[in-house]
């Protein structure tokens, strides 16, 4: 209990008479990486939204390192499908956000963003602005400014889900090697059932009509993850569940 | 040098394309003058009307003076006016509702008919010309303004409070940077009509010079070349300012037409460090 970094206690949300999210008790290990799927309007992204402090509760517990932050804003990073870059912005002042909106961003925060980037192929990219970067790139730029909250939990809501299936792949890729480096605790809300257990220690299964949970897989899959591994019989036997769940006996 | 060339290529089209429409409008100007033997006192050669401005230049001058003076301070209260009524607007709604009928009204206020009633409160003094410049710049200001800021991306505007950024941080970082297209728009709106305020001011309050005024008085003095070159005048006036607010929005957002920022020679040293 104590390694948990994250722990969600009788969370519940509705708006008006439909129920978002069901009382949900949660527990992420620090330095997990772990997926929620599940169809739209399962209430994943409520769930995140609450996590966040975007949203209030109407019951439970946000617990983060054991301090109570329900309703609180400003203890995680967090990133969506769009990038949400400022074209305004170079990519080095995007990476450097977050301390731009809510400090003062120094020089030892600049030079780290320019090293991130260069660790991560964007080191000619720096001086650009966002406009001229393509769309995996700018995913890119958009989770190195969340690594960059220097916030141990990273929210991430089907970050990749505007990419085309290659450049999906290269991505997922790097986001585990992003991951190992940078030993953060990572939530990642997806619908593509394949990115989950290729990315994840472990599956949450959600369902919607009430949003909840519906089921908490173990991943077997050993690391580090290679594309390879998304033939083998262990994959494909967790697939073959999680597919059964979401799509019920008749798929 | 391919950027060089290319640069070359740019300033050709930007500045030379207009200036070529621009002689363009002189030539059909003479040709039908002279083509439809049009009387001096009708209409005079451009010739004549630019000779009639470059002879009477020391005329001329403090009173384009007094027109650009009128023009420039009308447009910044108009357009601080306009920018601060709109970012209030954008913030509380209960006001917008409020605000918004009395701004339309207005603006269906004949600019004439505000004259008399300024004039008696102010005098004829520069003022009234620059409330009258003010009243007009204002409105495209504010229904942009307003129109940008309840327009910017509210997944942004969330992402900002998930870092725990203030209100006031969001505003300035996000909300006021993502509005300068609409914002810019609505400056060059106003940057159009505020000669034409400032000329509607002379002519309705101003009791002595004044470029409205001497052209006035060309015209009663059928001097129909004054009475063309001061409108070219006055038109030089409106263009030139246009132009500088639309310098301004250029260098104010780069993002716009570059893909690499622009290197400051004052912050080369930041951009060395950890080389």
């Amino acid at each position: 209990m104590t390694d948990a970094l994250l722990a969600l206690r009788e969370v519940a949300k509705s708006f008006g008479d439909t129920v978002a999210l069901s009382p949900t008790t949660l527990e992420i290990a620090e330095g997990s990486f772990v997926a929620i799927v599940g169809p739209s309007g399962c209430g994943k992204s409520t769930l995140f939204n609450v996590i966040a402090g975007l949203l209030a509760p109407d019951a439970g517990d946000v617990l983060l390192a054991e301090r109570d932050v329900t309703g609180t804003t400003g203890h995680v990073g967090y990133m969506l499908q769009k990038d949400l870059l400022v074209p305004w912005r170079t990519v080095e002042d995007n990476i450097t956000m977050a301390k731009r909106l809510t400090g003062r961003v120094t020089n030892e925060d600049r030079a780290e963003a320019r090293r991130m980037a260069r660790a991560y192929g964007l080191g000619e990219f720096l001086r650009h602005y966002p406009s001229a970067l393509s769309g995996g790139m700018r995913q890119r730029v958009a989770f190195m400014r969340t690594l960059m909250t220097h916030q141990r939990l990273l929210l991430l809501d089907e970050p990749f889900g505007a990419l085309d299936a290659q450049t999906r792949l290269e991505m997922q890729q790097w986001l585990l090697q992003v991951w190992r480096d940078a030993e953060r605790t990572v939530l990642f809300i997806t619908h593509d059932v394949d990115e989950s257990i290729f990315l994840a220690d472990r599956v949450i299964v959600m369902s919607p009509r009430p949003g909840r949970v519906v089921a908490d897989f173990p991943n077997p899959l050993a690391r580090p993850r290679t594309v390879d591994m998304l033939t083998e019989p262990d994959f494909i036997a967790l697939k073959g569940r999680i597919m059964h769940l979401l799509h019920g006996g008749a798929a | 040098m391919k950027t060089a060339r290319r640069r070359l290529g740019l300033v050709a089209r930007n500045v030379g394309v207009p200036i070529l429409s621009l002689v363009l409008v002189l030539v059909i100007w003479q040709l039908i003058v002279v083509g439809f033997h049009v009387a001096s006192y009708v209409a005079p050669r451009p010739r004549a009307a630019i000779d009639s401005v470059t002879q009477n230049w020391s005329v001329l001058w403090p009173l384009v003076l007094g027109t650009i003076r009128e023009t420039v301070y009308g447009f910044v209260v108009g357009a601080t006016l306009g920018f601060v009524l709109g970012v209030i607007m954008a913030k509380v709604s209960f006001l917008q509702g409020l605000v918004y009928p009395v701004l339309v009204l207005s603006q269906a206020i004949p600019i004439i008919a505000l004259a008399a009633p300024l004039v008696l409160i102010l005098g004829f003094s520069t003022a009234p010309k620059v409330v009258i410049v003010a009243w007009i710049v204002f409105f495209p200001v504010t229904v942009n303004v307003l129109d940008g800021l309840s327009h910017v991306d509210r997944d942004l505007v969330n992402l900002a409070k998930v870092y725990g950024a203030s209100r006031w941080r969001t505003f300035w970082q996000i909300e006021i940077p993502a509005t300068s297209t609409p914002l810019f728009s609505g400056l060059k709106i106003g940057a159009t009509y505020a000669v034409t305020g400032a000329i509607i001011g002379e002519l309705a309050a101003s009791d002595g010079s004044s470029l409205a005024l001497y052209q006035e008085h060309a015209n009663s003095n059928l001097n129909t070349a004054a009475v063309y070159g001061t409108t070219m005048v006055m038109t030089a006036i409106g263009i030139s300012w246009f132009l500088l607010v639309v310098g301004v929005e250029v260098f104010a957002t780069p993002w716009r037409r570059r893909t690499v920022a622009r290197r400051w020679p004052w912050r080369r040293g930041r951009d060395l460090t950890d080389h």
